[in-house]
């Protein structure tokens, strides 16, 4: 793509275009952190993520602020309107994820099963699929991938298994002991959480499609 | 775009200024009562196209064009064809306003005359009070219709200009860069007149304002050294343009 005539415009859009990875990087490192977090039941880390959330809220606003200014000073067309307006609507989807990752580590102390019984392993597995999920998301907006998103938004119902299994294996757990109700109660929570995370990073990457493409992935997503 | 009727074809339309061509084989075909939109950069050849439509071009002694123009399956790019009923067909409104040094009536009431439209001073009533309604201009002058028309400001002459052309009854009105010469009110009132107008007339309207294409046409052609390189639905071309130029025309990267 040739560089815009007017360099302050084209100077807007990269900011536009860093300012939301730099959200995306932030939202990643929080979702991780919390798994992190969830683990080794760190309550110093657990402290670190609820605080940085604000941040992730800033930069939604800032996001916000600089689509609206490009809209009325600009009036981007064509691919610089789908840049545009996608900025927002993936801020939007950002701000969801760090919001569920704060939820994750919230229900932390709440926990008190250990987490190395294999009863409960699927919850590892499903939040690094995730996490690579959200990575590679990240990278198909970064380079302009639309393989790339169009990938990610196939193989997320991998993740919809995963979760049905361990929602099984929970409730087995449950039934062996009740003791363990109110943990499992929120681990499943937590569970739901990560899961989520994964259907935000597939509608970024349904918006990364339309950036590139200007079209809508055809079809229906396949759900496990 | 399937199952419009088709107002205006041009096939093969080649055109050139001396040694000079000016359009290679362009072929469109514009569809009736819709605002067909030209857009490109200077030179491109838009306006020459849109003056091939009403043989405008005739006047230029260097300037020859080829190929075939239709307007209701019927030739018009032939010798034997009466420029004058031509244009009385397709009329046209330019750039910059210009009525003529007389009263705003006689601006309006000048061509329904010498082309014989009105029996009476009646009718010549009539046509000037119906033509300058449907320019949206009547109740700003309506009292003051034996002033000069060169008094009124920019956008008022470019409506009287506009109800001079309505005035004959035409069928397609070319309008080559409207509002150009006008402050943003003007021109929001001749789009609010464009979209009025194309309920009974055909429209197509050269601009250099991208914003303005997308606001005022259904479809947009857009030229680039002389050839058509995309023609599509308006909302296609702003939205996502098939050509590259084209995206970099209309995004600000040409250069």
């Amino acid at each position: 793509m040739s560089e815009h005539i007017v360099s302050s415009y084209e100077g807007q859009l990269k900011t536009l275009h860093s300012t939301v990875l730099k959200m995306g990087a932030l939202c990643e490192s929080q979702f991780s952190n919390s798994i992190i977090a969830l683990l080794k039941k760190d309550e110093e880390l657990i402290d670190k993520i609820i605080g940085k959330d604000e941040r992730i809220d800033e930069l939604e606003k800032k996001i916000d602020d600089q689509v609206v200014n490009l809209i009325t000073l600009r009036q981007p067309m064509a691919i610089d309107l789908r840049e545009t307006v996608s900025a927002m609507r993936i801020a939007a989807e950002l701000e969801r994820i760090g919001d569920l990752a704060k939820n994750i580590v919230k229900r932390v102390k709440y926990i008190k099963v250990d987490l190395n019984n294999p009863d409960f392993s699927l919850i590892k597995t499903a939040s690094e699929l995730v996490q690579n999920n959200l990575k590679k998301t990240l990278d198909s907006y970064s380079k302009k991938d639309e393989q790339l998103a169009l990938s990610v938004w196939n193989s997320d119902k991998e993740i919809d298994v995963i979760i049905n299994k361990l929602l099984e294996d929970f409730l087995n757990n449950m039934k062996k002991e009740k003791k363990n109700i109110e943990s499992l109660t929120h681990l499943l929570f937590v569970a739901k959480n990560i899961e989520r995370i994964g259907d935000h990073s597939t509608n970024i990457c349904e918006y990364v499609y339309f950036l590139i493409k200007g079209e809508e992935i055809k079809g229906n997503r396949p759900k496990g | 775009m399937k199952n419009q009727k088709i107002k205006i074809s041009t096939k093969n339309l080649n055109v050139f200024y001396g040694a000079k061509q000016a359009l290679f084989d362009v072929n469109l075909e514009l569809e009736e009562k819709k605002v067909t939109a030209l857009i490109g950069p200077s030179g491109c050849g838009k306006s020459t196209y849109i003056r091939c439509l009403n043989r405008m071009n005739d006047v230029i002694d260097i300037c020859k064009v080829e190929g075939s123009i239709k307007i209701d399956g019927q030739e018009i790019n032939k010798k034997d064809v009466d420029v004058n009923l031509l244009r009385e067909k397709v009329g046209m409104v330019f750039q910059k306003p210009n009525p003529f040094p007389k009263s705003i009536y006689d601006n309006i009431a000048y061509g329904p005359r010498i082309h014989g439209l009105a029996d009476n001073k009646n009718d010549l009533d009539q046509i000037v009070e119906s033509s300058l309604k449907k320019a949206a201009l009547w109740d700003e002058v309506k009292d003051r219709l034996n002033q000069p028309g060169t008094g009124l400001s920019g956008g008022q002459q470019q409506r009287l200009c506009i109800a001079r052309t309505i005035s004959i009854n035409p069928e397609v009105i070319l309008m080559d860069e409207p509002c150009s010469a006008l402050d943003p009110i003007a021109t929001a009132k001749i789009e609010e007149l464009i979209d009025d107008l194309k309920k009974t007339y055909t429209i197509v309207i050269v601009t250099h304002s991208m914003s303005q294409a997308a606001r005022v046409s259904q479809n947009t052609g857009f030229f680039h050294l002389g050839k058509i390189l995309e023609f599509n639905l308006t909302e296609k071309i702003f939205k996502n343009p098939d050509n590259k130029l084209t995206q970099d025309y209309i995004t600000g990267r040409f250069g």
